[in-house]
């Protein structure tokens, strides 16, 4: 027994002395394998009158379940250690370049485009879209530009023939519009009309002859000019902020009547004057009126009945204000360094 | 437009206004004030007289006066060369406040001064209003100039503003500064009084003038003869009156023809009567000669051209420029007035072509009101008995009628208010109407208004409504929300398709680009798979931009070479864009590549672009779209071997339709855009946005091991590894099951160890059974009948 408790007592030892798990496995066979001490002991157990043999064998296992425990918990250390160990050999620089994926980005035009269509989308309108190669019937006729009007001269217009051109606005989607509804029989309108445009302009910082305009329409039996002004006070908060107010302003365009301008109080300077709004403290945003009653008759309403309000936004100027741009023609150069500019998420 | 303060003071009283009050009001009222220009500037300002110069004594060409300001004599040290003694001239004073800034008393070498003899160019005053005489030094004022008075700029009629209004195409009517001070009446809610052209005071001799028009772009002539006038300068209210609007005082014949223009908006021409013997005149067209007109140059005339005659020899161009021969000189005796009317688009077209843009001809092209011709004869007279001393006066010889019907018609309060939104009442409507002059009177539940007219803008009831409000101001006008049925908002399908194109692309690295839809020859020639029969413009401002693109391939290609023209190699753009031939709109996706899209340098990580990566993008993104790659195939190309490499390059099908191409850019197309590693793919969404995709249908998901195997034939060079994966796949049934799960390739490999014109392809085949464990034997089956396929029909042999 006495060498038994020696064992006990050297094989603790041994066990704190291993500095690792390799060790300590040569340990456990030494004590507690086949050929190890503890074996041996039980091996002499035959030898015992069998009256001793129970009380001898629960020691021997006693002391064997001891140093289980002491191999255990050391090896519990020895493994934290060598976590320890390894994590201390995997030291990096983290502040190396990350494996960044370059992330493309919407045009800017698109990105305001969709803005503001998700906006209405919102408000439960659909958006329309139509050729850009368009019937003067549509472009001008429709939208009620008579023949021998400027706007429809060859000097603004580009022509294909006769009667064909490059739409000069989006109205044309817009009568495009009216008419299918007013044939289908479903008067009540609620669109906005994106897509590009051109007209024949010198292209400079400000004028390009292609631009993207939008356009919205709403048709029904009790439109007023008053909900035209709700609808783009919501449109201009949402677009510049909270804070924003919007003007009228008395205009004239042939496919509305009345016809107003309308301004947003600048959100630069929140109205007080500013280079960005020419120290007037507004920015002129957009073109709006009532539909024309001969606009709504060409397409098939009844004026009498129906009335409705649209409005005209160039997308190009939204963008402009909004990212501070200050020449046209970048939006259509499509250097890399400027379309890398639009990556965040707004 | 521009009108001065004391042109419209001479109808309105607007004395009590500042010229900013009287801009605003307009502005908001539809007519936007875009210039104030004051015509002088300048206080402490007095009218003074040089009593001595003498030469500075420290300076060659510095003079030193004594100046009598009539409350004092001080010493001014002038630098201009007409200074002299004896002269009445301007002088601020010290402390005055000039556009260029205050005067102090100051010692210039040596001498004190006291103040500044004043040029008018130093007051502010435009050039453009300047004799050479007065611009190259100081004024020198008439002799009898009041010494001593505080406002010279006043004596001289320089203390006018002016306004310069831009107006809406509907409003060319206030064109008139009568029309323009009644919509200032109205405005402001003031009394206008114009001069009454109703009463002559003079009497009138039958006409021995003959008048007539030959074409119907004339529809109303009216000519008159006075047989005397007296040439002279006009009265200084009118030279200063001209002057603020922008127009030389010549003589007072001229001046009253131009200022009866601005006063009615009526263009008016006088003819020396000496150059008329035969007292006849006829308008025509269909003329073709050279002509010179009174600017003294000689313009060609077409048959388009409305030109005034007289025994069949041009006198005029119509509404545009008289006569060289029968302009007013100071010999001129007796006139010919003529006033008419000319179709606005012929005088638009003829004045373009000649490069003319007059006062008359901007006029007429704009529009005239109906009865201005009236009123503008009456006005001349009036004006021309008073001011060049007229006698001898005929009677209007007239051709063609006056086209005036009087509109009349009800408007409804009420039916307004619903329009607008707004709650004006009875009352309120009634005063704008009489401030607008309409004339209203109530009758039952309406109202019923008589239309001026001048206001040829005013003709149904919706215009009345943006008069009312307008002029009640549209601060009154409520913000509220359309009330009508609930509406689905959405994008449609083809809609939310093309966004999410947009999100797949930009979410790996492509920027979405915007490229011009006109281009020019070359790039239509350039076209991916179109048609040479593109729309052309009839007008077109440049080569450049001739055509309506075909394909956008082409614009794209430029981008690349910009941006590789300034060194930024790495680009990855896209564009969604229509496209045209004639009779055909296609909607395309453009995609370019160039360099490297995805890279770590430190770490060696790179992505760079090739057909493969392209070829990829298009897979992923079609399969995202609902299209697997069953339904997309890449084919070799056989249409187009001048865009692309043709080894490097194929077709796209969609189920079996050819949709683009994709591949490396051939390299002699490169060479002529000067760009370089240069990947494209262009596409028609059209089948893209027009076929049916996949449903999602979820597939249980094998609860059986997966088993792979490698195998690595020798094939010939030209062998595609498509068509061994096709031969391998068709072999993988078991009963209904097909339980080849996956083929990779892993490994293809030309060199040393391989037979030259061969390759060495290294795949990974994946089994999986979705309803049992595969053993080893009916995988040895497998694989034994793919080594057999494989090696019968593409002469494939098994790598050891």
């Amino acid at each position: 027994m006495e060498t038994l408790g020696k064992l006990k007592e050297e094989a603790r030892t041994r066990i704190q002395g291993c500095t690792n798990l390799q060790e300590l496995q040569q340990q456990r066979v030494l004590y507690l394998g086949k050929k190890g001490p503890i074996q041996e002991v039980m091996k002499t157990m035959r030898d015992l009158p069998a009256e001793k043999r129970p009380s001898f064998g629960a020691q021997v296992n006693e002391i064997k379940k001891q140093i289980e425990q002491d191999i255990e918990m050391r090896k519990a250390v020895l493994e934290v250690e060598e976590v320890q160990q390894r994590i201390e050999k995997e030291k990096m620089d983290i502040t190396l370049d990350g494996q960044k994926p370059s992330l493309g980005n919407l045009h800017p035009l698109q990105l305001v485009q969709q803005e503001m269509e998700d906006l209405f989308i919102g408000l439960g309108y659909r958006i329309e879209e139509g050729p850009e190669v368009e019937l003067d019937l549509y472009n001008f006729e429709r939208a009620n530009i008579p023949k021998d009007h400027p706007a429809r001269d060859m000097q603004d217009t580009f022509y294909i023939n006769a009667k064909e051109l490059l739409r000069t606005h989006t109205t044309a989607i817009q009568t495009r519009v009216l008419e299918t509804r007013a044939k289908e029989g479903m008067p009540a309108i609620k669109v906005i009309c994106p897509g590009k445009v051109y007209r024949r302009d010198d292209d400079d910082a400000t004028h390009s002859h292609q631009f993207v305009q939008c356009e919205g329409l709403v048709v029904g039996e009790n439109i007023r000019l008053s909900d035209l002004k709700g609808t783009l006070q919501f449109l201009a908060q949402s677009m510049f902020g909270k804070q924003r107010t919007i003007r009228f302003r008395p205009s004239y365009f042939q496919f509305t009547e009345p016809s107003v301008e309308v301004d947003v109080s600048c959100h630069m300077c929140g109205g007080v004057g500013c280079p960005v709004c020419k120290k007037t403290g507004w920015i002129e945003i957009l073109g709006a009126g009532m539909v024309h009653p001969n606009v709504l008759k060409m397409a098939g309403y009844d004026p009498e009945r129906f009335c409705g309000f649209a409005f005209g936004i160039g997308i190009e100027r939204v963008a402009m204000l909004k990212y501070g741009i200050q020449d046209i023609r970048d939006f259509y150069t499509n250097d890399i360094r400027f379309l890398k500019t639009f990556t965040r998420f707004e | 437009m521009i009108i001065s303060r004391k042109w419209l003071q001479q109808y309105i009283d607007i004395s009590d206004l500042a010229i900013e009050e009287i801009a605003e009001k307009l502005t908001n009222s539809g007519s936007e004030v875009e210039g104030i220009q004051k015509m002088s500037q300048g206080t402490n300002l007095v009218i003074a007289n040089v009593i001595a110069c003498v030469d500075h004594p420290d300076s060659d060409h510095l003079h030193l006066c004594q100046v009598d300001l009539g409350d004092e004599i001080v010493q001014i040290v002038c630098g201009a060369p007409n200074v002299t003694s004896g002269i009445k001239v301007i002088v601020a004073r010290v402390h005055a406040m000039l556009p260029g800034g205050e005067i102090k008393e100051s010692t210039i070498r040596g001498q004190v001064s006291k103040g500044m003899i004043c040029s008018l160019l130093e007051l502010g005053v435009d050039a453009h209003y300047l004799s050479e005489e007065s611009k190259n030094g100081i004024e020198i004022l008439p002799s009898d100039a009041p010494l001593g008075d505080t406002n010279p700029l006043g004596y001289l009629g320089l203390d006018d503003e002016i306004l310069d209004v831009g107006l809406t195409p509907n409003r060319n009517d206030c064109m008139a500064a009568w029309a323009m001070a009644q919509e200032l009446g109205a405005i402001l809610g003031r009394e206008v009084h114009l001069p009454c052209c109703k009463q002559k005071e003079y009497d009138e001799m039958p006409t021995t003038l003959h008048v007539a028009s030959e074409t119907k772009k004339c529809p109303l002539f009216l000519g008159k003869i006075i047989h005397e006038i007296q040439i002279k300068p006009s009265p200084k209210w009118m030279q200063e009156l001209l002057m603020a609007a922008g127009i030389k005082s010549i003589n007072n014949v001229v001046d009253i023809s131009n200022f009866v223009m601005l006063e009615t908006g009526q263009p008016v021409h006088f003819y020396d009567m000496a150059a008329i013997p035969e007292k006849e005149i006829t308008v025509k067209d269909q003329i073709q000669e050279e002509y010179t007109a009174l600017d003294g140059e000689c313009y060609d005339l077409k048959e388009e051209d409305i030109v005034i005659t007289s025994n069949h020899k041009p006198i005029g161009i119509a509404g545009i420029m008289g006569g060289n021969d029968s302009k007013i000189e100071a010999s001129t005796k007796g006139i010919i007035i003529e006033v008419a009317q000319f179709d606005h688009v012929s005088i638009r077209n003829t004045a373009r072509r000649l490069h003319l843009n007059t006062d008359a001809s901007i006029r007429y092209q704009k529009g005239i009101e109906p009865l201005a011709a009236d009123k503008a004869m009456h006005r001349a007279c009036d004006l021309l008995v008073r001011y060049a001393d007229a006698t001898g006066i005929e009677k209007t010889a007239q051709y063609g009628t006056y086209d005036s019907e009087p509109i009349e018609f009800d408007i409804r309060v009420d039916r307004i208010n619903k329009q607008l939104g707004t709650d004006f009442t009875h009352e309120e409507v009634m005063r704008v109407l009489t401030q607008l002059q309409l004339a209203p009177e109530p009758c039952d539940k309406a109202i019923h208004i008589k239309i001026p007219s001048y206001r040829m803008d005013l003709r149904i009831e919706q215009d009345i409504a943006e008069e009312i409000i307008r002029i009640l101001g549209y601060d009154r006008l409520p913000s509220t929300m359309p009330q009508m049925a609930s509406t689905l908002g959405a994008l449609h399908t083809a809609q939310k398709v093309k966004r999410r194109i947009r999100q797949i692309l930009c979410g790996l690295g492509y920027n979405e680009a915007l490229s011009y839809t006109l281009v020019d020859k070359k790039k239509v020639k350039g076209a991916i798979m179109g048609s040479e029969d593109v729309y052309e413009l009839a007008s077109p401002m440049s080569e450049e931009h001739r055509y309506i693109r075909n394909s956008i391939l082409p614009s794209l290609l430029d981008c690349i070479a910009y941006n590789q023209a300034r060194n930024h190699k790495d680009i990855a753009l896209f564009e969604i864009s229509n496209t045209y031939q004639v009779g055909k709109v296609e909607e395309r996706l453009c995609v370019v590549a160039s360099g490297v899209l995805q890279q770590n340098r430190w770490q060696k990580y790179e992505v760079k672009v090739d057909f493969y990566t392209l070829k990829g993008l298009l897979e992923a993104l079609l399969e995202n779209l609902g299209f697997d790659a069953k339904r997309v195939q890449c084919k070799e190309n056989t249409i187009d071997h001048s865009n692309f490499h043709p080894y490097r390059s194929a077709q796209i099908y969609l189920d079996k339709k050819c949709i683009g191409m994709v591949g490396e850019l051939h390299p002699t197309l490169a060479k002529q855009y000067d760009i370089v590693d240069t990947l494209a793919m262009e596409i028609t969404l059209d089948a893209v946005l027009h076929s049916k995709p996949a449903a999602i249908k979820y597939k249980e998901i094998s609860k059986f091991p997966s088993i792979s195997r490698d195998l690595a034939f020798v094939v010939q060079q030209d062998c595609k590894v498509g068509d061994i994966i096709k031969g391998i796949r068709k072999n993988g049934k078991v009963g209904k099951e097909n339980i080849i799960q996956a083929v990779d390739v892993f490994d293809v490999y030309t060199g040393e160890h391989v037979q030259s014109g061969y390759k060495s392809i290294a795949l990974r085949i994946s089994f999986q059974s979705n309803t049992r464990t595969l053993n080893d034997q009916e995988i040895n089956t497998i694989h034994d009948k793919i080594l057999q396929t494989l090696t019968a029909e593409l002469g494939a042999q098994l790598r050891s």
